[in-house]
């Protein structure tokens, strides 16, 4: 040995464990992002996740949050190392070693780990989130547009991360070898970092705060919108929910210095308390990088049963197998079309209805609004035709639904689904009701007891007089047939035969996305402005096209406005449609839990190499195997329970207030299900953490030799 | 050699301020056997980290051979501690990647002086402190007798003119203590190398020419131990301390 560069090397040799440890954290992080991005920014999500969708903002949300919290889990693990090479580089300091030729054999030694890692990263970030699709794909769902496309700007973020990380090793290796003191660089990996003493009332402000933020934080916007006719930029009403965030912070600080036990039982709890308080800093924004994950992570893995469960339990419960509705214009199968193919199939029909409805323009108020420096503010306007809506006659209700009800004439009623979830977002206040082709106008009065139909909500019924005189001079393409029948013995075959049948017999004026309103597009181009919904304006705006050969395609299926609804198709064809959605959802999942998985296996083993002495200082004043054990566990599940429990709980907090604000008839029964499903999830991503924390117990007892 | 002049030092804790030297002076001569004793929070260890200037004194000079340690920039101090100064620590700060011999190298790899002379060199202080055995041994391999005997080389290699050692038989029983004390000694003789040592341990003192006691961050007394046998120097040091009404550990 030579030379000061083989000194390195031999030291290098010595601490290959932890430079392996830096090395795989900074792969994993970049490694996670890569995938992450790769399939981000793959065509195949882009054009199935609209822009400005809410999909697309959770999935982004999601996004940033695993970014940052990659980011400070890598910031953590630079401080780590640093700290561990504190000892060797304070002795070749104490020993005359200029700090120079230090700084530069670190900086080289840790710029090319770095690099290294973030390159196996990347490099590996593309089979990876290619192998978790094609299993995906192998095991649950397949269709044509689930071809993952590769996008090579997918690089950008973690190229700019990999920077980032360079950067910061470089600042901190500055900052880490420019301190005065020689000792201070000696003593550093033995520091401890006390957090000064917090009171006890902390933990109970934290759960305030966090309730407080989250409550904020998501009726504010409400409030907003509502009450100031205000649409506020989301980057301002975000800011409301800080509080939680402050809270969040002060509930685990409270958990690691202060510990929930009272009595006897805290001093059974003291040595694992002492140990995590001079770890504090550290921990606790550990804590709290994990448990902004765990929420991710449980928040994108709750998508699936939140959307599958009341989607199920609604195709379950309609009042009848088929239902599809067409414009009269349209030459699609009659009766006797259908019962013929279902013969083909040994289906057999029964309890075949169908009804004329009509599509009217209603009254209402339009928000006109006005680009502020802040937002945007609206006003509401009277318009005498605000939009298009579906009318049945009170025969034609009655003949669908075998109903017996009998409006008086000037009445007309709203149609809501049968659990109620979608009261408050139809009103019920129509006035005024006009044939769009004639300009005939009719007064109504909305009257009380709203209807309640899975199959037909949205629409609305009126007297039989009262809709044979509005509707006189009606053209065809603003009349529709809705048909309603029951099925024996049925068939997916029978079901994509007639589904096949309805599209390609359905002429090209009727590819438009469902939303798409005749009413509101009139006004709009009248006004200049180019109509949302127009297939020559999709790009512009970002909407699915509506493509009769990709009739299979989740697009298609979830937005063409004529979409039939068939029980035995819509279940069997559900993962298929949805699949997209499904696998981006779970793969975020996957990604936040295994990020949430490394960091607490990475710290808690941490916190044991760190506290290493301590339990040989025990075991010299005779605590027994059962004790150390007992400390052992009683650190580790710190680390462990508190960030994963306020995680679960904030998450599952945060969708019940999701389905609190959503319409005004509270929780429907489905949504209920669809809570208990998730439960269900967040009990079995807490038994694989449970898991986990076993096989970290394990660890550590082997690395500490407690038997 | 070593003239210390004065040297004042406090620590600020918070809002409190914590005055540990109060006016130090001493001189080392060259080749002479010093060490440095005082009851616990005297200032011992923070005068010979101001020696070493790991820490920067509030005032006073610290002369080492007509230099002014507390007038040198960081690299110039750097080259200080690597030619000028030995170190021997209480809790050893060997490399646990490095081997006995490869630890022992250091101070020359790091100052630059490789050459021919530098394994032989290394070899003979492995021989002279009797750790030729355990040359190729990692530091976790050997007691901690050979460990601070390994740190005793390692001080000597870049031929110091003063080993600065802090408690360097703290850590040690009496008879890897005194293979310890050994190894100054041979250091003094052979090579005509200065020692200033801070410690506890009586028994250790009793083998300096001078022993400096501190009390309250000021040099309370100096004691030469002139033509007298060690034990007889022992007893006086002893008794000297007793009259200090503060013994930590004798």
């Amino acid at each position: 040995m030579t030379s000061l560069s083989q000194v390195f090397s031999a030291l290098r040799r010595k601490d290959r464990r932890q430079e392996m440890l830096l090395f795989g954290c900074l792969m994993f992080s970049t490694l996670l992002m890569t995938a992450y991005c790769m399939m981000m920014y793959s065509p195949t999500v882009q054009n199935t996740l609209p822009e400005g969708g809410d999909s697309r903002k959770q999935v982004m949300m999601i996004f940033v949050l695993a970014i940052i919290s990659c980011g400070a889990f890598v910031l953590y693990a630079s401080g780590l190392f640093l700290r561990q090479k504190s000892h060797d580089v304070g002795i070749l300091l104490a020993l005359g070693a200029p700090r120079t030729t230090l700084m530069h054999q670190l900086r080289r030694n840790l710029l090319v780990l770095a690099s290294c890692a973030c390159a196996a990263g990347m490099a590996l970030g593309t089979p990876l989130s290619w192998l978790i699709w094609s299993l995906f794909r192998l095991t649950l769902a397949d269709t044509p547009e689930m071809v993952l496309i590769f996008d090579f700007r997918a690089y950008g973020i973690p190229l700019v991360f990999t920077g980032f990380v360079l950067a910061a090793l470089s600042v901190m290796l500055s900052r880490f070898l420019g301190r005065i003191h020689v000792l201070d660089i000696i003593t550093e990996s033995h520091r401890a970092e006390p957090v000064h003493a917090v009171p006890r009332w902390f933990g109970l402000l934290g759960i305030l705060l966090i309730v407080t933020g989250g409550l904020l934080g998501y009726f504010t916007p409400v409030f907003c919108v509502r009450i100031l006719h205000w649409y506020p930029p989301e980057s301002l009403t975000a800011i409301f929910y800080l509080p939680a965030l402050a809270g969040l912070y002060l509930l685990l600080l409270h958990t690691v210095v202060n510990d929930w036990h009272r009595g006897r039982s805290r001093y059974t709890h003291l040595v694992s308390t002492s140990m995590m308080q001079f770890q504090g800093q550290q921990t606790v924004r550990n804590m709290l990088v994990v448990t902004v994950l765990t929420a991710g992570a449980l928040f994108s893995a709750f998508y699936v049963p939140m959307m599958v469960t009341p989607a199920q339990l609604g195709i379950q419960n309609r009042p009848a197998d088929y239902s599809f509705f067409y414009r009269a214009d349209q030459n699609l199968p009659d009766q006797l079309e259908i019962e013929q193919l279902a013969q083909q199939h040994g289906v057999t029909v029964t309890d075949f209805v169908s009804q004329p409805t009509a599509s009217l323009a209603i009254d209402g108020f339009e928000e006109v609004e006005t680009k502020r420096a802040v937002g945007i503010t609206y006003i509401d306007e009277y318009r005498e035709c605000l939009s298009e809506c579906r009318f049945l006659s009170e025969h034609a209700w009655n003949t669908l639904t075998g109903d017996n009800l009998d409006l008086a004439p000037g009445t007309v009623t709203a149609v809501y689904d049968s659990e109620g979830g979608s009261v408050g977002m139809i009103p019920n206040e129509v006035t005024q009701v006009t044939n769009p082709v004639t300009g005939k106008s009719l007064s109504v009065l909305s009257v009380e007891p709203v209807l309640r139909h899975d199959l037909l909500f949205g629409c609305r019924v009126m007297d039989d007089s009262d809709y044979a005189a509005v509707t006189a001079g009606l053209p065809d393409a603003w009349r529709e047939t809705q048909v309603f029948f029951q099925a024996e013995h049925d068939s997916y075959p029978f079901a994509k035969a007639l589904f096949s049948e309805i599209v390609s017999r359905s002429g090209p004026e009727t590819a438009l996305c469902d939303g798409y309103d005749r009413i509101c597009r009139a006004r709009t181009i009248a006004s200049g402005e180019k109509y949302f919904f127009d297939p020559e304006n999709s790009e512009l705006f970002g909407v699915s096209v509506i493509r009769f050969d990709q009739s299979d395609s989740s697009a298609f299926r979830l937005n063409w406005l004529y979409m039939p609804q068939f029980r035995t198709l819509d279940q069997a064809d559900f993962l298929t449609t949805m699949a997209v959605f499904l696998l981006l959802f779970t793969f975020v999942s996957i990604l936040c839990l295994s990020a949430v998985a490394v960091i607490l296996f990475s710290r808690s083993m941490t916190l044991v190499m760190i506290n290493a002495w301590v339990y040989d200082d025990l075991r010299k004043l005779g605590a027994s195997n059962q004790y150390l054990r007992t400390t052992l566990r009683g650190q580790i599940a710190r680390v462990f329970r508190a960030p994963i429990l306020t995680g679960t709980l904030l998450i599952l907090g945060f969708d019940l207030l999701i389905l609190l604000g959503n319409g005004e008839g509270g929780i429907t029964f489905y949504e209920w299900m669809g809570l208990v499903s998730c439960l269900a999830v967040a009990v079995a991503v807490l038994l694989l953490l449970y898991g986990l924390y076993r096989l970290t117990l394990r660890s550590a007892r082997l690395f500490l030799g407690i038997r | 050699m070593l003239q210390v002049s004065n040297l004042h030092k406090s620590f600020q804790s918070g809002k409190t301020g914590c005055t540990v030297l109060r006016g130090v002076s001493l001189q080392v001569d060259s080749g002479e056997f010093v060490a440095v004793m005082g009851p616990s929070g005297s200032g011992k260890t923070t005068l010979l980290n101001c020696i070493s200037r790991y820490l920067t004194p509030d005032s006073g000079s610290i002369l080492l051979d007509d230099t002014d340690l507390s007038a040198l920039e960081e690299s110039e101090l750097a080259a200080v501690r690597n030619q000028k100064f030995g170190f021997v620590f209480q809790d050893f700060l060997l490399l646990d990647g490095l081997t006995v011999r490869d630890n022992i190298m250091l101070p020359r790899i790091i100052g630059g002086k490789i050459d021919s002379s530098m394994e032989r060199e290394a070899d003979e202080l492995c021989a002279l402190f009797g750790i030729s055995h355990i040359r190729d041994k990692y530091p976790a391999e050997i007691s901690g007798g050979e460990k601070q005997r390994t740190a005793v080389a390692r001080a000597l290699i870049n031929r110091p003119s003063l080993i600065l050692a802090d408690e360097p038989t703290g850590n040690l029983d009496s008879k890897s203590s005194r293979a310890v004390i050994d190894s100054f000694l041979r250091a003094q003789h052979e090579r005509n190398t200065a020692v200033f040592m801070v410690t506890h341990d009586s028994f250790a003192a009793s083998f300096c020419d001078r022993v400096i006691v501190l009390q309250d961050g000021t040099v309370r007394w100096s004691l030469m131990r002139g033509g007298q046998g060690r034990r007889a120097f022992q007893d006086c040091l002893l008794s000297k301390i007793r009259e200090l009404g503060e013994v930590d550990r004798v």
